[in-house]
This record gives structure tokens, sequence and C-alpha cells, in this order.
């Protein structure tokens, strides 16, 4: 009988325990694994934006094969939305409550972005680095989204500031994509010019599906601009510039980091590129900077697909996860959420391979508390 | 005045595209009365196919664009054969749905093979370069385009009204079962059809792909071909090519004068009502068939 309960009290004893570890161990972290999710379109429109996510799983491959961090795995688990809201919510609901992800990394696009933003948040899920340059990200600021992407709505502001102040132009128009990127665009244009004394002479939508941009174009020729800021996809860019050519049309163009690939955006407007000038986010692809040379070494060349070209999207997934990565590197071996946030928090001048990165405690009342990178237009 | 003028340049310019779109549907619709919704993806095949020879192994345009309209009409021809033939108790919904799957295979494969990313194909005229007429512009493509589309309407006109096979497409198209009787093999006709339609829509992606390439990149084009087709009459080509230009002006007029923004959604519009006031076209006559 008294051998009984002992077996008893021993069983509950171990039950209760192993309830407890398991209220302590944090979801998507194991002694030899961390989960981290991601979602990026594949297939669809915006699939060319898809090497973000493939840059990511090289870099965690390249990790993974140096010896992982504090002898832990980085599992990475990127699913195709297709740049598709609805599936990137039901995307990462499977994975967050199937598997179960520790954090998320990257994402393409506001639209995606924002369908996911909420459920992660209520359930002070880290997400670090969305890979798009909306303010959305950080008005009002989440205690658990850490952004990277310079605000488009930042950069707009510089490249008129540097255009209206150093280059003399008088008179600027924006052809931009008819969303939510491409009217943070027209808000910075609009704001900085206003500092000025001066507005925008035009402002063309273009919706994502056009094929023709002739009429644009001709606004833009018609309101006499001098210097003209990019705001679309690198399709409509090329499109816009090689447009204006044809039309005997040649103001400045001065385009977003979105097309900033300058190997492909020269390659893919047959050499008219050559002369705009372009905001970007991350060193260019033939940067001497030596991180550059050994992510292309031991991420690219090692661990990304054969027909996969080394461009700016491509190490773009790099950028936004460098940050995550420091993040659990400081955290140690004691790998929580609370703790990541913390460590994120006290980055000051990370320097990887984008512009320095810092971000400071949370305040409510500070969106720049969770932009990492660029928070003014003087950088 | 003159922007006016330049404006209605432009939407010929642009209507090009949209007629070669909507002659490769119609060919297919006069036999079979099937709209054929992997026309554009057709064309993505065949427009891949000639950037892999042009750009990674280097022939020459001369001999790499034939061949791949050789390719085209082979497969149109195929596809008719191995797909759409093989349609148990084929209704005209179901037909559409096959060529909608046709669709999304096709472009499965090029996005498999090439992948996403933006590309263009080596042609000896640029898109950016343009002819100057007075005060209006005219790129130097666009212009090849209009002598192009006008060109193959000219040859398919000829080819339908005066050759054999020609008229046996239009028996084909006005009564099956009496063209059968009278012995033709109808199903090599449509085969056939296929194969034609598949040249035509494969010559406007060869002349898209000059721009940019991409695999969403023939949609837009096949949506503002149908518009152009419902708009000419599903049945005829001059109505097609009339169509089309008339859609590439509108849409051009609408852009300029009325909402820049919702320029893209005047095809769609033109489509509803084309089919609210007069649903056989523009120019199409209207059949009505005794069951």
């Amino acid at each position: 009988m008294r051998s009984s309960g002992f077996k008893l009290a021993a069983a509950v004893s171990a039950l209760v325990l192993g309830l407890a570890f398991g209220v302590w161990a944090e979801e998507g972290v194991t002694d030899t694994e961390i989960h981290i999710g991601q979602w990026g379109p594949q297939t669809g429109p915006a699939a060319a934006w898809g090497s973000v996510a493939r840059g990511t799983d090289a870099y965690f491959k390249m990790i993974n094969a140096e010896g992982g961090i504090h002898g832990r795995k980085l599992i990475h688990h990127m699913f195709d939305d297709a740049y598709n809201p609805a599936k990137t919510l039901a995307g990462v609901k499977e994975l967050q409550e199937g598997t179960g992800m520790f954090a998320w990394v990257s994402g393409v696009g506001t639209a995606p972005g924002l369908a996911v933003k909420d459920y992660l948040m209520e359930r002070k899920i880290p997400w670090v680095g969305p890979s798009a340059g909306s303010l959305h990200w950080i008005t009002p600021p989440e205690k658990y989204l850490f952004a990277v992407y310079p605000l488009y709505y930042i950069e707009a502001k510089a490249l008129v500031r540097y255009g209206v102040e150093k280059m003399g132009f008088k008179k600027v128009a924006i052809i931009y994509q008819n969303d939510d990127y491409g009217k943070n665009g027209v808000k910075g244009a609009k704001e900085e010019l206003a500092e000025h004394n001066m507005k925008l002479v035009a402002e063309v939508p273009v919706n994502l599906t056009d094929s023709d941009l002739k009429p644009h174009v001709m606004k833009l020729k018609n309101s006499g601009a001098d210097m003209v800021l990019l705001w679309t996809s690198p399709k409509h860019a090329v499109i816009t510039v090689g447009t204006s050519k044809a039309m005997q049309f040649s103001p400045q163009f001065m385009s977003t980091s979105t097309c900033s690939d300058f190997p492909l955006m020269m390659h893919i407007s047959k050499g008219l590129w050559e002369g705009v000038i372009a905001a970007t986010f991350a060193e260019l692809p033939d940067s001497p900077h030596p991180l550059m040379q050994k992510y292309k070494k031991d991420a690219f060349e090692k661990f990304a697909a054969k027909d996969e070209r080394w461009g700016l999207f491509f190490y773009a997934g790099i950028v936004f996860a460098e940050p995550l990565v420091e993040g659990i590197k400081r955290c140690g071996k004691d790998l929580t959420r609370e703790r990541l946030v913390k460590e994120l928090e006290g980055l000051k001048d990370f320097q990887g391979i984008s512009g320095k990165i810092g971000y400071k405690p949370f305040d409510p009342n500070d969106p720049s508390c969770r932009q990492g990178q660029n928070h003014s237009p003087d950088g | 005045m003159l922007n006016f003028l330049q404006m209605v340049v432009n939407g010929i310019a642009a209507g090009s595209i949209y007629a070669l779109m909507g002659l490769a549907m119609v060919i297919i619709y006069k036999t079979s009365e099937v709209p054929n919704f992997a026309q554009g993806e057709m064309a993505l095949v065949c427009s891949y196919l000639a950037y892999m020879f042009l750009d990674q192994y280097g022939l020459p345009v001369y001999a790499v664009f034939p061949a791949v309209l050789v390719f085209a009409f082979l497969l149109g021809c195929l596809l008719e054969f191995a797909v759409l033939r093989r349609a148990k108790e084929p209704n005209v919904l179901g037909m559409i749905i096959i060529t909608i799957g046709l669709e999304m295979i096709l472009m499965g494969i090029v996005s498999w093979k090439f992948g996403a990313e933006q590309k263009t194909m080596p042609f000896p005229v640029s898109p950016y370069d343009s002819l100057v007429i007075g005060k209006l512009y005219i790129s130097s493509l666009e212009a090849m385009m209009l002598c192009v589309t006008l060109v193959i309407m000219g040859i398919l006109f000829v080819f339908l009204r005066f050759s054999k096979l020609g008229v046996a497409m239009k028996a084909t198209q006005q009564n099956a079962t009496a063209a059968r009787l009278m012995g033709i093999r109808v199903r090599r006709i449509l085969m056939g059809t296929w194969g034609i339609s598949s040249v035509v829509g494969c010559t406007a992606g060869l002349l898209i792909s000059t721009t940019l390439m991409q695999p969403y990149m023939m949609w837009d084009p096949l949506l503002k071909g149908f518009a152009a087709a419902v708009l000419g009459g599903m049945t005829s080509l001059p109505g097609a090519v009339v169509g089309a230009y008339l859609l590439g002006i509108i849409e051009n007029l609408f852009g300029g004068y009325v909402s820049i923004e919702f320029k893209s959604t005047v095809a769609f519009a033109v489509i509803v009502l084309i089919l609210c006031i007069k649903p056989s076209g523009l120019f199409a006559r209207h059949y009505v068939k005794k069951v």
C-alpha cells in the first residue's frame, strides 16, 4: 500500500513538473532547434520578389553549417502566398498553430503583412524585418514588430530634398503604384515639397496590371516636370523611362529602393536606367564589403539554387534577417520571446550589410523605437 | 488638339497587341465557339522558348522567330489533339474550364523553368526609339506592330476567303455536321484552327517580349484582346481588329480626359456594355441557330 502510494505521488510529481517545464519552454524552441517562419511570393504577379525568402533560407543554412546559434539550428519554414493576403493569413495560421514558430522574419509586401500583423501581435510573436517600407509597421509601434526596411515615406523625402536642394529642380512629379506602397511615396514627396513651398506638378497612379503607360507618361510630360519620382514596380519603372524616351521627354528620374537592383534594371531597360538616381537599403551587388563577400561565398554560392542570381532581392532576405539572428545570438542559451525583444531593443548601430540598425525600449508614442534603419531623410 | 491626336495615336499603338490577341481568340471561337483562355500562355511558352534560344544560345532572330512560329503551330495542334479532343461529352462550359486549366499548367511550366524575374528579349527594333510624324510620336516597335497586325489580318482574310482550307474552316464553323457530310475532316480542321490561332497569339507574345518578359505578361493583353473581340464581334476577324483599335483609343482618351486611375477598367466596362446592348458585337452577323 505504501509502495503504491509512493508511485502515485511520483507520477503526479512527474506530471506536474512536466507540465511546468512545458509552460516554461518557449514555443518553437527546443534544445537543438529554433523554428522561424516566413512567407514570400514564389508564384503570381509579385513572384520576382520571391528571391527574398530564398535569400533568407540560404543565410540560415550558412549559419547552420557554421554550427548554428548556441548549439541550435535555425529551422526555416517558408511558404508561397502568391502575394495574396488571404493565403498569407491562412499559411501563417497553419504554421503557427500547427508547427509553432518562435518568430517570423521578413515577409514580402505591405498588404500580405497587414493581413497577419494583428494575428502575430495579439499572440506576442516577434516579427522582424517586414519586406516593405510601410508606415503601417510603426504607426502605432508594436512591441513585437521590428522594422528594418527604410520607410518609403522617408526615401521620398530624402530624394526630393536632394533633387530640390542639391540639383535645383523646380517641378517635381511622381508616378506611383496605386496602393499603400505608392501612396507612402506620394505622402513623403508632398511633405518635403511643402517644406520648400512647392507642390507636386503631377501625381500619376498606375495599377499593377497596367501594361500601356503612354497616357501616364503624357500626363508627366504635359506637367513640364524636370524631376520625376518612380514609386512603382521595376517593370513599370522601366516602361515609364522607356516610354518617356520614345516621347522625347527626359526629366531626371529618381526611384525608390524597390528599383535599386542596378544590374537587373540596366539589363531589362536595355541600358536606359543609366543616370537614374535611386534610394537603396543595402550594399550594392558588387560591393567589396567583407560581409557581402562572405554571404556571397558562404550562403549564395553554397546554398542557393543553380539558376539563382546574386541580386538585391536575394540578399535583401539576409538584410531583413540579420537583426533577428543578432538578437538570438545575444540571448544566449536562454531563448525566450521576451528576452529576444529585450536584446533587439538593445541594438545600437548594429552593422550588417544595410545601413546601421538600432531600436529603443518600447514607447507606444515613439514610432522610431521600432524603426531600425533611416529614421529621418538624413539617415 | 495635339494632345488629342497624340492620344489617338497612342491608342492605335496600344491596339495592335489587343488586335493580335483578339484575332487569335476569334479564330478558335469561329470554329468551336470556345473562348480559349489558354491563348496568352500558349504565346508565353513560345516567347520564352524564343528567349532561351536568343539569349542563352545566341542564335539569330531571323532563325529563331520563324522556328518558334512553327513550334507555336505544332503546340496549338497538339493541345487540341491531346487535350481538347479527349473531352468526354464536350460542352462549351467544360471546354472553357479545360482552357483555363491549360492556362495554369502552361504558366506553371514557364515559372518553373525560367523563374519569375523580369527579362527582356534581344531584338533589333528598340521599343524605346520613336518615329516622329509632325509633332506626333509613335515608338518604332509599335509602328512595326501596327504593320504586322495589318499584314496578318490581310493574310487571314485572303486565306479564309480564297484557300480551300480556309473555306473548309468557314464551313465547319457554320455547320459542322453538313461540313462532315461534304467530306471535310472536321477534326483536322479544328486542329489546324488551333495551330493558326497559336501562331497569331505567338506573334503578339514575341512582340511584347521585346519590351519586358515575366510569366504574367500575357494576362493583360489576353483580357484586352478578349474585350476587343467581344466589342467587334466574336465571329468577325475584321471586327476583332477594329474593336481592338477602338478599345486602345477609348482607353487612352479615358485615361487622358476622365481618370487615369480607372483606365484599365474601361475594357471590362466595354464588355459589359456590349453584352447588354449588342451581344453579337459591333461587326458580327447575328446567327440564329435552329434547334
